[in-house]
């Protein structure tokens, strides 16, 4: 995980938001960690019309002005990455995919 | 009354990979929804934007993007008003 380009910080999660490793800004955020797990159980209810019952979210990204999360479920762990955003790249809340 | 609201989500739905748009307030009530967007995903939109804000509550509102493979939700809130877009990817 340290070694994600731009990144500022990390935590890996199990399925029910305990901390099982972080690093650097999220160093032992546990406040972030329900937060994000909260999130995650949200947008498993997101428009069941627009996004099939068999479409699951691969990844889910928070863009700030000049930072960003990145949140991925892989082998029951989530994973949350905080990233820099280069101040040049962008205008407003951009969201870089 | 909502003329102005009807014609940015219109234009917004027009834009070439967008399937559905929807907006709602604070309260979670829909304000707007076409295409893909369902009227009842409102409450929901907004509780995903309001969670994401607790994050940082210092700082503005975040763009919070949720992916499948070939799908992409952004929502974003402004002020009360909360939008989300639904976009097919490439």
């Amino acid at each position: 995980m340290e070694k994600i380009p731009d990144q500022i910080g990390y935590l890996v999660l199990t399925e029910d938001g305990a901390v099982l490793e972080s690093g650097g800004d999220l160093e032992n955020d546990e406040r972030v960690a329900t937060i994000i797990t909260d999130l995650i159980t949200l947008s498993n209810k997101v428009d069941p019309l627009a996004f099939g019952p068999n479409e699951q979210f691969k990844k889910i990204s928070i863009t700030y002005d000049d930072h960003w999360f990145v949140i991925c479920l892989s082998n029951k762990k989530i994973y949350i990455v905080k990233r820099s955003l280069p101040t040049h790249v962008y205008e407003g809340n951009n969201v870089i995919v | 009354m909502e003329k102005d609201l009807d014609r940015v989500v219109e234009e917004i739905i027009s834009t070439p990979n967008v399937k559905g748009c929807l907006v709602a307030d604070h309260q979670g009530l829909c304000l707007a929804a076409k295409g893909t967007a369902h009227v009842d995903s409102a409450g929901i939109i907004v509780a995903v934007s309001e969670q994401a804000c607790k994050i940082e509550p210092n700082l503005k509102p975040p763009t919070v993007c949720l992916e499948t493979d070939k799908k992409q939700c952004l929502i974003q809130r402004h002020g009360t008003i909360t939008g989300a877009i639904f976009k097919q990817k490439d």
